[in-house]
């Protein structure tokens, strides 16, 4: 790629993602899109503990996993986003079932350490990311009005996800890993109680 | 690397289309003192960029500001109001409510102070997606401390000029112990113009200083993109140099929160530190995530395609160029 060909796709992919125009300083604004964005996620457990439990998987089954993962994430979570922002609407019945069904998966294989292959790992991710792409979307539409919200959530899964994984990348003795199954085994008995509290008590609760 | 940046500047220029004084970021000022036993004094502050004003227009519930000041006038790239009020009842602003008019399509805050005699008294930020407060006297001092530690910390999250003159630094450095140093000095240096700015020792015009800062994210993008070529310059070989000089300039863009207050000397030393320290805070918040994920990509073995590792270089230098564009246009009076 030539110099100017990168030159015009650097601005290019600034110019889409301005919101308006230049502010060398937003100073105390409430914080701006981007960061109800950073906030949402931050305040999401439904969102981050997921992330947090993918990355520490991923980084148990090494760094091509990782890499791989690092990409696919945010991907589908832009994806199924994007699809819930152009009209693509899940019920809310289903929809409830997405985070108890995920930490069940998500905490379920770390805590077994599953053994699957790089592509399984990213099939999970894949769906995960984009089941929380159409939720968030879903359920937060009028918190979220801008791309640049989508994109400070989405850059918070992406910075999470990376620290996360890069936590259980080098671990080295047996007892950190037993303590990264542990977290997983916790998300997962986290996920049966939401399973029962929705079967009880339907679509008002978790998070979705 | 400079011609390239000033062409994708005057693209994005082009793109944007709008002016760069469209929006107010300065802060507003409302202060309220009890003057004697039944009467008070209210002055109102508001940022204006020529004969430009934004809409904003303080309320108080028991209407006190919804009469004629009796003096207003502008001055220092401010509008100026003030109400003289004399009150029968024994405390009449407790429980009343402000609200600002207009702050909800803004980005800028409005910072209430109230003092009565008794040396009760409240110190608040109304932002925009709040823009009423009820007045509660009691509950006046821990709010101060909170609010401008909060706006120190918010000033720099939010402002993306000091972020990315910091994380260029950062592409530019290779060593921790050269990382600490440059830090350190562009710490130092931004603490000792915030100061001085603040307590009115030193003065610069605010589209003056805001083409500076423009500028000096301008400087370290290419010396960024040099640095990643293996090359080397007096900015790489000492950068703290450089994080020192431009500290000196983004000191004064801090300063720009609290000094055009208008808040008494005693008020402004304390909320100085306090919005220092958040300053310092929000900073070491930013370099610890970008440090963290530094590290997890040297960890995952991330070959970044050569492209894209220079495109935080590249993004960095056409923002700048771009402020640079925009505010000097500003200065010289084109727009």
């Amino acid at each position: 790629m030539g110099v100017r060909t990168r030159t015009i796709l650097v601005a290019l992919a600034l110019a889409a993602g301005q919101p308006g125009v230049a502010q060398a300083h937003l100073m105390a604004t409430g914080m701006g899109p981007i960061y109800d964005g950073v906030i949402h996620f931050g305040l999401s457990p439904e969102d981050y503990l997921p992330v947090i439990a993918l990355a520490f998987f991923a980084g148990l089954r090494g760094s091509p996993t990782v890499r791989r993962l690092l990409w696919v994430l945010p991907m589908t979570w832009l994806c199924g986003a994007i699809a819930a922002l152009a009209g693509l609407s899940v019920p809310a019945g289903p929809l409830s079932w997405t985070t108890p069904v995920m930490f069940l998966v998500i905490g379920g294989g770390l805590a077994a350490n599953l053994e699957i292959s790089e592509t399984a790992a990213a099939v999970v991710a894949a769906a995960f990311g984009g089941l929380r792409g159409v939720a968030d979307i879903s359920g937060v539409n009028a918190s979220l009005p801008h791309l640049a919200s989508l994109a400070g959530m989405v850059a918070s899964a992406v910075v999470v996800f990376a620290i996360a994984a890069s936590l259980a990348l080098p671990l080295k003795r047996p007892w950190m890993v037993i303590a990264m199954r542990v977290s997983g085994s916790w998300l997962a008995a986290s996920g049966l109680l939401l399973a029962g509290w929705v079967w009880r008590y339907g679509t008002q609760i978790a998070g979705s | 690397m400079r011609r390239r940046a000033a062409a994708l500047a005057l693209l994005f220029g082009l793109l944007t289309g709008r002016s760069a004084v469209g929006h107010e970021v300065r802060p507003a000022y409302l202060e309220i003192d009890q003057t004697g036993p039944a009467t008070y004094s209210a002055i109102w502050k508001q940022p204006v960029m020529g004969d430009v004003a934004i809409h904003l227009v303080p309320h108080l519930s028991n209407g006190w500001l919804d009469r004629p000041p009796v003096d207003q006038y502008a001055t220092g790239g401010f509008l100026i109001r003030q109400w003289k009020q004399s009150a029968a009842q024994p405390a009449p602003l407790q429980g009343a409510t402000v609200s600002i008019d207009g702050l909800q399509d803004t980005i800028t805050d409005v910072f209430v102070r109230i003092r009565l005699k008794n040396g009760e008294g409240v110190d608040t930020i109304v932002r925009p997606e709040a823009p009423q407060f009820r007045i509660d006297l009691k509950a006046g001092a821990p709010t101060t401390i909170s609010a401008f530690l909060l706006l120190g910390v918010e000033h720099i999250l939010t402002g993306p000029d000091h972020l990315l003159f910091v994380l260029g630094l950062l592409l530019i450095v290779r060593s921790r112990w050269m990382l600490l140093k440059t830090i350190s000095a562009f710490t130092l240096a931004h603490s000792l113009t915030l100061a001085a700015a603040t307590l009115g020792h030193i003065q610069l015009s605010t589209p003056l200083l805001n083409a500076l800062i423009a500028l000096s994210i301008l400087f370290v993008a290419p010396e960024a993109v040099r640095a990643a070529r293996g090359g080397t310059s007096l900015t790489i070989r000492y950068p703290w140099i450089v994080a020192f000089a431009f500290g000196l300039l983004h000191g004064m863009g801090f300063a720009n929160g609290l000094s055009t207050l208008g808040l008494d000397k005693s008020a402004l030393v304390g909320a100085l530190a306090l919005f220092n320290i958040g300053v310092e805070i929000g900073q070491l918040a930013f370099l610890a995530v970008v440090l963290a994920l530094i590290r997890s990509f040297r960890l995952m073995q991330l070959q970044w395609p050569r492209p894209v590792a220079a495109m935080p270089a590249y993004a960095i230098g056409a923002l700048g160029a771009m402020w640079t564009f925009q505010y000097g246009a500003v200065v010289l009076g084109i727009i």
